[in-house]
């Protein structure tokens, strides 16, 4: 695989360049997850100030994404890596643009979280995000595990979840409809909430991108506005799974 | 050696035979030379063979038997087979206990993954790989850091003080807490130990709701008791003889009111772990402050000290440090007599801030020292509660330093007094404040 080719490079120094920078990615990645993880936490439970303070890390994203960014130019500038090397660098900058968008997402949750925490919670206490959000959180998880396994096949799979979450948006949305119709006292709290779950399946979509890059940094195929069943054809793999009719949902 | 000597003289011997046997059969034909070269070219012969035989016995000694002989290559031979023999049942009794030890660290209950130099994955065993959600064989040579990117483990390498685990909250694949630890052994290797705390986690979780809110839950009603004492107390038509004893209530309705306040401030101290923010702080005008509340008190220390040594500003959560520094500089205050004196001083170096509060009062023998900062302790039971202490503040005070990265150092010499110091890492010091010191 891959990463064997990432192993036995000529240049040793340029080797470790270019696994710190990929380390430096999922650490980015690991700290986004945290985010999102706390936001829709101090949402659920109501903390404030944990809305708040997730909201007010945001900058801390961003400043990673920067620098990265900056690491790769310097990769490119200085090493002037060509085939594998070129896509694990590309991938990469794709990647942290894709990672800083859910920091921003998570960050829009934290400051709902802080201001749905002072009304009135719902009966059924957010349910519907909570399952939402487990199936988004699980998703970020195994995009960023298949990145750092540079395991195509997983990253496939994750994919393909995005399906389940835009099912479950549009679930989401009409039963919000219903809420509101029934009582309209309730629209502002179920506009927020809409803004909530539109901002994890945005998270969901960025997901699946980081997985396109995967796919790409392992075969060197763009996969990107494909339809899943033709990425996995020119894989040349069988869907496990009843195929979904449209994959490439951005 | 002996044996060896004896098969090689019984060799020679057997060549001087070979020969003499030799040029005696090649006198009888009249040519002596022919037959002992003959002779001795037959022996030569046999030796060869029996390489050859060895060499081949060597090649394949895992399926052949060793080659039948006599004499110094019977020697050889059996010593080789005996050296072969002894080897195998060494490499056999190896490979048990390599097999034993593998099956012993898989089998334990915690998570155990081997790192190399890199922190690449070399070998981990079941448990870790449930805990840390690592996949066999596949993830073998991936960086840890890479699979377990929890920026508290990532703060916790980036340290490099590995001699104490650290908490790391997971929230996929399910919603846990691990405790990891790195140990550095052999060759640059690590042993990365893990274990599961979800469930002390929760307990801890619990124990500190329950102190939250029952602190919480006492407050009304000790409001409602000590406000109506206030009342009694102040009622001109009151009997003589209560008078003492509603002061004395008031006084321990006023301690419980301090109790109950610290415990709230210490719940909520304790219930984010994280690392306290802030803005730059300033530190003298804290002292000057702290210092008017000292004298304000009604028996108070002599003389009351400030020094200031650094322009430098602390970066903190203003609320928390002033707490902090205030429960340190009471405590000085209320063990001091009033012939006695109270320094506070703040400086900065190359190691970060200071603020230290010396005191010549009773000072602590130095077996409690370690305790100190436990809740509730007493160094001497029946006179901090007549001084009205509610056995918090030094609690409040470690935790308040601990979310700001600093240490607590305490010196004290009984009958002479002692200094409290709280130092503050470099990185919450103000840059541009501290280039102005030396």
């Amino acid at each position: 695989m891959e990463t064997a080719d990432l192993t036995h490079h000529i240049s040793r120094r340029f080797n470790e360049d270019l696994e710190r920078v990929r380390s430096r990615v999922l650490a980015m990645g690991g700290f986004v997850e945290q985010q999102i993880h706390k936001a829709i936490s101090a949402l659920l439970e109501g903390d404030s100030s944990l809305g708040e303070a997730v909201a007010l890390a945001d900058h801390q994203v961003n400043n990673m994404e920067v620098s990265i960014d900056e690491e790769c130019s310097r990769i490119l500038a200085t090493r002037a890596p060509a085939a594998g090397d070129l896509r694990v660098i590309v991938a990469i900058i794709k990647t942290i643009t894709d990672l800083e968008r859910m920091g921003d997402e998570g960050e829009k949750i934290g400051y709902i979280a802080s201001r749905l925490a002072t009304m009135e919670r719902p009966v059924d206490k957010y349910r519907e995000i909570k399952h939402l959000g487990r199936i988004v959180t699980e998703m970020v998880h195994a995009a960023l595990d298949a990145f750092a396994r540079m395991d195509a096949d997983a990253a496939l799979q994750v994919a393909r979840q995005d399906r389940l979450v835009d099912e479950e948006y549009e679930a989401i949305q009409r039963q919000s409809i219903t809420f509101m119709m029934e009582d309209p006292r309730t629209i502002s709290r179920a506009l927020d909430v809409m803004w909530v779950v539109r901002s994890l399946e945005r998270i969901g979509d960025h997901a699946k991108n980081i997985c396109e890059y995967v796919i790409y940094m392992v075969y060197g195929k763009d996969v990107r506005h494909t339809a899943l069943e033709d990425v996995e054809q020119a894989l040349g793999q069988r869907a496990p799974i009843a195929a979904p009719q449209e994959g490439g949902a951005q | 050696m002996r044996p060896g000597l004896q098969a090689l003289g019984y060799a020679a011997s057997r060549v001087a035979l070979a020969a003499l046997a030799g040029v005696l059969a090649g006198a009888i034909l009249g040519r002596p030379w022919l037959g002992m070269a003959l002779a001795l070219a037959g022996y030569l012969l046999w030796h060869l063979v029996m390489l050859y035989r060895v060499e081949w016995w060597l090649q394949h000694r895992s399926v052949a038997d060793p080659p039948e002989a006599r004499g110094v290559w019977g020697t050889v031979i059996s010593l080789i087979a005996r050296l072969h023999r002894r080897k195998r049942f060494h490499k056999l009794r190896f490979v048990q206990l390599m097999r034993q030890l593998q099956q012993s660290t898989a089998a334990l209950p915690n998570g155990v993954v081997i790192l190399n130099e890199q922190r690449e994955i070399v070998w981990f065993n079941r448990m870790a790989a449930r805990l840390l959600g690592l996949r066999p064989a596949s993830d073998l040579g991936v960086r840890i850091e890479n699979l377990l990117r929890e920026p508290a483990f990532g703060h916790y390498l980036h340290k490099g003080d590995y001699a104490n685990p650290v908490v790391v909250r997971r929230s996929s694949p399910q919603d846990s807490y691990l405790s990891v630890q790195l140990v550095a052994y052999g060759d640059g290797q690590q042993l990365l130990l893990a274990a599961d705390v979800s469930r002390q986690m929760r307990l801890e979780a619990v124990r500190r709701d329950f102190v939250a809110n029952a602190s919480h839950e006492l407050r009304s009603p000790l409001t409602v008791i000590a406000g109506y004492l206030e009342t009694l107390g102040q009622d001109p038509a009151l009997d003589e003889d209560f008078a003492a004893p509603i002061a004395e209530m008031r006084r321990q309705a006023a301690r419980m009111n301090s109790i109950v306040r610290d415990l709230l401030e210490l719940s909520r101290l304790e219930e984010t772990d994280e690392r306290a923010g802030g803005e730059p702080l300033d530190v003298p005008a804290l002292m000057a402050l702290l210092r008017r509340d000292v004298l304000a008190r009604p028996v108070h220390p002599g003389e009351v000290r400030v020094r200031n040594d650094s322009q430098a500003a602390l970066i903190g959560k203003e609320s928390e440090i002033h707490s902090a520094f205030a429960n340190l500089v009471d405590n000085a205050a209320k063990y001091t007599p009033p012939e006695g004196a109270l320094e506070m001083r703040w400086w900065s170096d190359r190691d970060g801030g200071h603020f230290s509060v010396t005191d010549t009062g009773i000072g602590i023998p130095a077996e409690h020292l370690p305790r100190l900062t436990e809740r509730f302790y007493r160094v001497d039971p029946g006179r901090s509660r007549a001084t009205g202490g509610s056995g918090l503040g030094l609690a409040i005070v470690k935790h308040v330093l601990q979310r700001h990265g600093a240490e607590l150092e305490i010196q004290s010499t009984p009958g002479k007094g002692s200094t409290f110091t709280c130092h503050f890492p470099p990185e919450r010091i103000a840059a541009e404040a501290l280039s102005d010191t030396p």
